[in-house]
């Protein structure tokens, strides 16, 4: 396929790092209110640190950024936004089933890619408030020997903590990606079949690499 | 070049007439995709090309060429762009980014031994992005509605003109021979792909349509590439971020 240059960023695998580091150290116990900022920050380093541990088994190391990752997505709020419209349309039972199948959709499909940590940093480059309250926290991932990629957090507070609720890697949001392929699923079939679907593959999910190989 | 020129402003017309009038891209929710049953077979028709030709062509290339080498020669046909890079800058007024492409190709020629190397990334000179279909997005041409080209892949009217526009001002195919232009359009390709198999048969696996995933990033990263990075529209933020309850 020659015209897909976007694809020469090479998106997905980092999403991984992406997903991770919007968020804090396992465990860390609050220490009053984290800036947006400083939520990005600090978490860039945690999840890099887990990422490099090379002690950890893969499954520890996935299951360790899965942990922080829980912790400072709103997953709520992210399915909410990509199901847009739609999403009252869902019965409260739906909408539960859909935010877990939605999240392990993410946990599977990303979670696999921490054995392709190759000594890459973070660095928050500025942040912005946006409409509504929310804050833009922008980070660049530095590869060694590869071109930089910019990744952006859409954060909001709930509960008096920041959240991430939408990540852009290289101008591509998780929320509008996932709400177009969504669209039409939910539209022509409905809800329920869209469930299905994610459960389905869901439960294909290809285990990690190394695990496959052993 | 009298030829090219005319080509060009034939296409630039093309392009003005046929897309100003298109609808907008919109970057949140479902793109404009009216041409979606075409666009989805010939998706099919390109993966199923990609799945039986091009990708396992790149699993052979990519078991017998260390990265090193795949990517010096990415390198090489980065550089080989330079012309079309250059023009584009000017076009948009992009002074530095003219600049820079300039010592770019300079240093990566020579130093960069033919450009195969990229010595200039270092020495704070980053690769640009920059092509006609971005070029006419900049001077307000709508991209039309969601195109997916047989061989081609993802597009849209206006980018598909801007693809033939820099074709035209690639300069090497017109003083190289035929052949091995194909020739080195295939390495190109299957060099390209073996740099990426890790990436796509992710996001196949990332994605629930596969298509609509494409066609969101294609969307997306088209328009941001224009913006060069300048934040989405308060419309956009709005039917993004800000879903009624």
């Amino acid at each position: 396929m020659t015209t897909d240059r976007w694809w020469r960023r090479r998106i997905t695998p980092w999403l991984v790092l992406g997903l991770g580091i919007a968020s804090l150290t396992q465990a860390r116990p609050a220490l009053g209110e984290d800036s947006p900022t400083q939520v990005v920050e600090t978490t860039t380093n945690a999840v890099i640190a887990v990422l490099a541990n090379k002690a950890l088994s893969a499954e520890q190391r996935r299951q360790q950024v899965e942990g922080i990752v829980y912790e400072h997505f709103d997953f709520v709020t992210l399915s909410k936004l990509v199901l847009a419209r739609n999403w009252k349309q869902l019965s409260p039972q739906q909408q539960d089933a859909f935010v877990a199948e939605f999240k392990r959709h993410l946990s599977i499909t990303y979670g696999r890619n921490v054995e392709s940590y190759n000594n890459e940093r973070a660095m928050v480059t500025g942040d912005r408030r946006e409409a509504g309250d929310d804050w833009t926290v922008k980070t660049k991932i530095v590869r060694p020997a590869a071109a930089e990629i910019l990744v952006d957090y859409r954060l909001r507070q709930l509960d008096g903590q920041w959240r991430v609720i939408d990540v852009t890697i290289e101008g591509v949001s998780l929320v509008a990606n996932f709400r177009s392929q969504f669209q039409e699923i939910i539209t022509a079939q409905g809800p329920d079949k869209l469930i299905e679907l994610l459960r389905e593959k869901n439960d294909r999910g290809e285990p990690l690499k190394s695990d496959a190989s052993a | 070049m009298g030829r090219c020129r005319l080509l060009a402003l034939a296409l630039i017309a093309l392009a003005g007439l046929g897309l100003a009038r298109g609808a907008r891209a919109h970057t949140g929710g479902a793109e404009h995709d009216p041409l979606e049953r075409f666009n989805r077979a010939m998706f099919w028709f390109n993966d199923r090309l990609d799945v039986y030709a091009i990708e396992p062509a790149a699993k052979a290339w990519d078991a017998v060429l260390p990265d090193r080498v795949q990517r010096s020669l990415s390198n090489f046909f980065d550089n080989l762009r330079f012309p079309v890079l250059l023009m584009n800058d000017l076009l948009q007024g992009k002074g530095n980014a003219a600049a820079i492409d300039y010592t770019r190709f300079m240093v990566n020629t020579t130093i960069g031994l033919a450009g195969f190397f990229d010595p200039a990334t270092p020495l704070g000179l980053p690769k640009q992005n920059e092509d006609f279909g971005q070029t006419l997005g900049k001077w307000g041409v709508e991209p039309g509605p969601y195109l997916v080209m047989p061989i081609l892949g993802p597009s849209n009217p206006r980018d598909l003109v801007g693809s033939g526009v820099d074709s035209v001002f690639a300069v090497y195919p017109w003083v190289v021979e035929f052949p091995y232009t194909i020739v080195s359009r295939a390495v190109d390709i299957v060099n390209f792909r073996s740099l990426v198999l890790d990436d796509v048969r992710e996001a196949k696996a990332a994605s629930v349509d596969y298509y609509a995933a494409v066609r969101a990033a294609y969307t997306q990263r088209r328009e941001r590439l224009i913006n060069d990075g300048i934040e989405l529209s308060p419309e956009q933020q709005q039917d993004l971020y800000q879903v009624e309850e």
